[in-house]
Formats: structure tokens, sequence, C-alpha cells
């Protein structure tokens, strides 16, 4: 059973692109190779764009291609055997990893079978990985829903301000009311002004928040992003792919 | 070859070949294939034999995807036809405890991928593989005597056996819808949703299957297996109380049991007496509604309000979190495909109204001659219409439903509680106008009343001496 970490903050944090340069730093830079599967459970973001991969579906599709089923499938199919299958035909096989796409949350209608069998493949498909790393939006719900199992490090991007240090806070909190499972929460403060690096670390230890990386305002990744081409082309010298090798450090990768 | 010693543990069952690993990819969604085992006579089958039909495994170009068939010739004393399906469901297990090897799906959609490691094992040729998994069969199905292996990779031949396979699967589901609840003795029991319906008791029998349409009995098996402990769990049928209710003493300790005591009872064909749990996951609600003595049922995409004012969500509301609820009962789509449907209660001669799309999509399961009997929100959408609607295609709730199962009369039909002076002036003046001959469709239209409601009256004003 490999690491677990999933990545969160708030929308306009830069969460998926930081995801995005984790794993770009991971497959390109990395000294240590891993058999890496990458979750996007962030309808909202588009870390499959930001990480230069077209999947044609998502784990949603599969879910409602199942529920379908019911009517459709031969009496004696096993849904399990089906869905494990669905859901490796979806699974899109990359350079250096492998993406699964969350997709469209539940529409109305009972999912409990659906997302109990679900679980049990997700925690199989997760086994069969050295490292898995989930982009997930603030609200946590896929954890909620306990369709992602649990985690080794949970990791909130926040912008420099105060206030966005204490999502920090918020996330830790709501973690535990949903009781989702991680050993360690780490904070990555990007888009970090220059100078100002000393005072997000004061600020972030007086919340007692533990920071494994600042990363720096970079024009080369504004750049990309203004145009919308995917981070894994970014220049190695780029000082927010640097940052990188100090959060990896961080992490024990 | 002697020498190629294949690693083979259940510990690589689940192992995924990525596809910087594959050697060779077989059938799957770019290409086609499919899986058979076959019952045969123990002298047809030559024990431990492998024969290709096709290209042999080392004249395969590496990366490449191919067509792919196997037919597994399973024999032995205790091997009969329906053991067949069973062993079959074992190939996705099994095959996956060869390190390299990767089994995905069943019958026609199969999806197998080869890892380089088998490559690097020496492999070249299918019995390589095959010849070892005739073994681990045997092994983990002692009942399994002979067994006989033909692989086919040949494009033109697997499209042929897989067309040839494909009619005994239309076989042997046809057996499998064939199945009810007298032919079994287990029936499934689910608790999955207490998590938030605490009281929750699911029972899925093969006449029965579950009220969120998401579990026949066939998964249920499936799942038991997996995880007997797990939320789907076995329950021995034992003898029935009663076999039209659908009592059993192991349902009724199981309710007891994972309900914490909250219900005793839990009879699975009716609406009435002890009616099962409902969880909220129901696709549809059964509503008794009193005025007709009949049942309505609404889906869950249905927006209106049904005849009793009601619409789904607030049914829903009342019914869900797993309570026992006498006059509603949550229930899936398959179960009105069921010949056991509410049979204790009258089956489809109880039910007068059905959301019109349900209505459209379960139509096969409807007796035929109460198709057009049953109303749908375009027919009536209040009481009052709905009586008049029922009243004019003769509904047998009007004049008492007689059930199939065992021929016996459950309602007596329509009566007027209190027969009231404004009913009796109504029919002296209909009777009046009519000139003693009494025409019953006028009745109906005029009076809005059943045969036997106009009698009650006439028997009333009888009584009061008006008519003689």
């Amino acid at each position: 059973m490999g690491k677990i970490i999933a990545v969160t903050g708030k929308g306009g944090t830069g969460k998926t692109a930081v995801t995005a340069m984790l794993v770009r730093y991971l497959v390109k830079e990395s000294a240590k190779k891993y058999r890496m599967l990458v979750i996007d459970a962030d309808a909202d973001a588009n870390l499959a764009d930001a990480l230069g991969v077209r999947p044609e579906k998502t784990i949603g599709d599969m879910r409602e291609f199942m529920q379908q089923s019911r009517y459709s499938a031969s009496p004696e199919t096993d849904k399990q055997v089906l869905f494990e299958s669905k859901l490796f035909e979806i699974l899109l096989e990359a350079e250096g990893f492998d993406l699964l796409v969350m997709g469209k949350p539940e529409g109305s209608g009972c999912y409990c079978f659906v997302n109990n069998l679900l679980r049990g493949i997700m925690d199989k498909t997760v086994a069969d990985y050295d490292l898995v790393i989930i982009d997930t939006p603030a609200g946590l719900e896929h954890f909620s829903r306990k369709t992602i199992p649990d985690l080794d490090d949970l990791i909130v991007v926040t912008d420099e301000s105060r206030r966005g240090l204490t999502t920090g806070e918020r996330i830790r909190d709501l973690a535990r009311e949903i009781e989702m499972k991680y050993k360690d929460l780490y904070v990555i403060v990007n888009k970090v002004t220059p100078g100002r690096k000393e005072k997000v670390l004061e600020n972030a230890k007086s919340l007692g928040l533990k920071v494994i990386g600042t990363i720096p305002y970079d024009e080369s990744l504004a750049k990309f992003d203004l145009v919308g081409d995917p981070l894994m082309g970014l220049p190695d010298d780029s000082p927010a792919v640097q940052e990188m090798k100090q959060v990896v450090r961080n992490l024990g990768l | 070859m002697a020498d190629i010693k294949l690693d083979i543990s259940p510990m690589y069952e689940g192992e995924r070949i990525r596809k910087e690993d594959l050697w060779i990819e077989l059938a799957g969604p770019k290409a086609y294939g499919f899986e058979l085992s076959l019952a045969t006579p123990m002298d047809q089958i030559e024990d431990g034999k492998v024969s290709v039909v096709g290209p042999e495994l080392s004249e395969i170009k590496e990366g490449s995807t191919i067509p792919f068939g196997m037919v597994f010739k399973v024999g032995g004393e205790k091997i009969e036809k329906d053991l067949e399906s069973i062993i079959e469901r074992r190939n996705h297990a099994l095959l996956s405890y060869v390190s390299g090897l990767m089994h995905l799906n069943q019958r026609y959609d199969i999806w197998l991928r080869m890892g380089k490691v088998l490559q690097k094992k020496g492999v070249t040729k299918w019995e390589n593989i095959f010849k070892p998994i005739i073994d681990l069969y045997k092994a983990e199905m002692p009942f399994i005597e002979k067994m006989e292996i033909t692989i086919i990779t040949d494009p033109a031949k697997v499209k042929e056996e897989e067309e040839k396979a494909r009619a005994i699967y239309i076989a042997r589901d046809a057996r499998a819808k064939g199945l009810h609840d007298e032919d079994v003795d287990v029936f499934y029991g689910c608790t999955l949703c207490q998590a938030f319906a605490p009281t929750s008791a699911c029972v899925v029998s093969p006449d029965r299957p579950s009220l969120c349409g998401a579990i026949t009995w066939f998964d249920g098996r499936a799942a038991a297996k997996v995880d007997p402990e797990g939320p789907q769990f076995a329950i021995p049928k034992g003898e029935s109380a009663d076999l039209i209710t659908g009592e059993y003493a192991s349902i009724n300790e199981m309710a007891a049991k994972r309900s914490g005591g909250e219900y005793s009872i839990m009879k699975l064909y009716t609406f009435f007496d002890a009616p099962h749990t409902s969880c909220g996951c129901f696709e549809t609600i059964g509503f008794y509604m009193p005025e007709v003595d009949g049942i309505g049922i609404a889906d869950r995409d249905f927006k209106g309000s049904a005849p009793n004012g009601l619409p789904f969500s607030t049914m829903a509301g009342q019914t869900g979190g797993g309570k026992q609820v006498v006059g509603f009962l949550g229930m899936g789509i398959l179960y009105y495909f069921s010949p056991k449907f509410l049979q204790a209660d009258g089956g489809w001669r109880r039910v007068v109204w059905m959301s019109k799309a349900l209505k459209e999509r379960v139509k096969v399961g409807i007796s035929e001659d109460m198709l057009p009997k049953i109303a749908t929100e375009e027919d009536a959408n209040d009481i009052d219409s709905l009586k008049k609607f029922l009243l004019k295609v003769d509904h047998p709730v009007v004049n008492g439903v007689t059930r199939t199962v065992d021929s016996k009369k459950i309602t007596e039909g329509w009566t007027l509680e209190e027969i009231s002076d404004e009913i009796k002036e109504k029919v002296i003046a209909f009777v009046e106008k009519t000139g003693g001959d009494i025409d019953t469709e006028a009745v109906k239209a005029d009076l809005g009343l059943s045969e036997g409601q106009f009698m009650q009256v006439i028997e009333a004003l009888q009584a009061d001496g008006v008519l003689e």
C-alpha cells in the first residue's frame, strides 16, 4: 500500500496548479520513480487540462452506467466485476502517471449500493500504486461519502493572507467533523510576494500549521495559466517548479 | 517448457497491468472476445489438454490487442449444467491469481492483459499459462475431475464461437429469470442503508428485488460470498408460515435482530399487515387509498400530486427511515415484473393508479386485462376523478377483488358507509326519470355509484318504505 496525498484549498488559490506541478516534478525530476495514480476529484477545476491529458469519461459516468445496468444487465452479472472493468476502462494511462476523474456528482435516486461497490474498488485500485495524489475541493465531499480511501497527508493550498491561512484551520475542523482520516495536515502557501515569506511562516506558526512549501509568484506560471497551456511543459528552472523540490522533500517522497 | 514456473497466488488478485508493463492485450474494449465454461460428459474431455485455434502466443506482436476466446470444458460426477455459470464466475478471481495476468469483466465483455513479467518468465505458448490454470481450477474446485481448455485467437473463429456462446448465455439468463422464491433455500438481507435508516432491514429474494432497485437476489449472493459479515448477508429461508403473504420465521428473526427489536414480523408480498420496511431509497412508492380501496404507485420522477393529494417527496418522507408503515410501501422497479407482486393484496387487480411514466416503463409486467383499468395522471388526479374512472372501466376494486393466487375474494367492493338523504333523493330522481328500467352504465355515469352502492341505496329506500 502506497502513500495517499490529497491537495485541497479554496477556489482561486492555485490548488490545481500546485497539484499539477507536484505531479510534474515527480514524473520529470524526482530521482525516485513511482507508480502514481492521480485522482481529479474537483468537478470545478480541471486537473487533466493542467496535466495535458484528455480523459473521455469519468467515474461519475460509469456510476450512471451502473445505475442503468440494474435494468439491462443479465441477471447473473457480477456487478462488482462489471464496475471494476468499467473503471479500468476509463483509467487514463499517461507518461509516468495514471489519471481518474471523479466527474459529476450523483443524480437523484439511490446510490447506496453502487457507492459501496465503488468504495471497495477504489480501495483495491489505490493499493496497486506507490503513490496516489488527489485534487479535491475544500468541501471534501468525496471523503464524507468515503468513496476515496483514508489519507496519509492532507495538503491545504492557500494564498499568503492570514485569512487564507485560516482555511487550513477550517479544513482541519471539517475533516474532524466528517471523520475523515489522515496522518498529517500540511500547508503550501502559493503566490507569495517577495519579502513576505517570513511573515507568512510566522502567521502559520501562530495558527499551528506546518508549511511545507512557499511558492513564489511566478511569471512563467502566470503566462502558462493565461493561455491555458499544460503545466507539464513548465521550464525546470521556473521558481514555482523549483519550490516543488522542497515540497517533495518535506513530504518524504 | 518444464522449467517455466508461474507465480500463482491469491495475493496477485486485483493486480493491474498498466500500459507500460503490457505485453499483449486480449479482447476488451478495443477488440472482442468471450469466455465460456461448459459442463461436458467425462468421456468427451481430454484431461489437461490445451488446444489453440489460431496463432500461437509466440506469433503475436508485442503490444498488440487481439480478439480472444476461451472455452473451458469441465467434467465431474457432481458437475451439472447449472454449475457452469458458477464455475465461469470464478474466472475473474482465479485467472487473476496468475502474476502477470489480469482478467476483467465477464462473458462477451472479458478483457485480459498479459504483462511483460510472463514474457520474462519465458512464456511462449498458450499452454504455458493455461495448463497451470487447469491445475488451479481443480485445486480450487475439487468437484472438477477433468478439464480441457480451448484458446481461440483466429479473429473470424472468435466471432463465430462468440455467437454460439451468446446463445448459451441467453438460455442461462432465461433460466435465471425463471428462478422463484420457492426454488431457492437462501434469501439475502441488506442493511446498507442503516447509516440513515437505522431500523431498515431489507430482504432480497428472487421474486422480490430490493426496493432501491440496485440489488437482485444474484447481487446479494455475490456480495454475501465476498463478505459474509458485510451489509449483504444470507438468510437461510426455512419454512414459510404463510406462502401467500410471504411470511417466514427466518425473515421475522432477521427483522427483529437487524431493526434492533423495532419490528418482529415482516412479510414479503403485502402492503397491509407487517409490510416490508422502507429505507428511503425506493425507486417508487405505493400508497393505499381507502376511498377506492385500491393502491396507487408513483415513481421518483413524478413531480405532481398523486390522487391522494400528496407528491412523491411527502410520501417518501413519511415512509422512509426504515419504518414499517401500513398503507405505504417502497418498491423497486423490478418488483413490478414479479409474479409475487403484492400477491396477498390482489396484485395488479388492486392497483388503481400509476404515474404515467412508470406505467409505461413496467407495462410488460402488468397483467394484460388490468392494463387499461389502471389510471394515470392523465385520467385522474384526485379521488373524485379516480372514482369515476374506476367505475367506467369496471375496475375489480369496485365490486370486490378476487386475488389470483388462491382465488379468494379479499375485498367486498365499494360500499357506502352512510346513506345520506342527499344520495337517497338523487337515486329517487334517477329511478323516476328512468322509469324503473335501470341501466348500470347510467348508474355509474349519472350517479357515480357502483352497482353494489346503488343496490345499498335501493335497499335503504325499500326499508324506508319509499320504494317497493
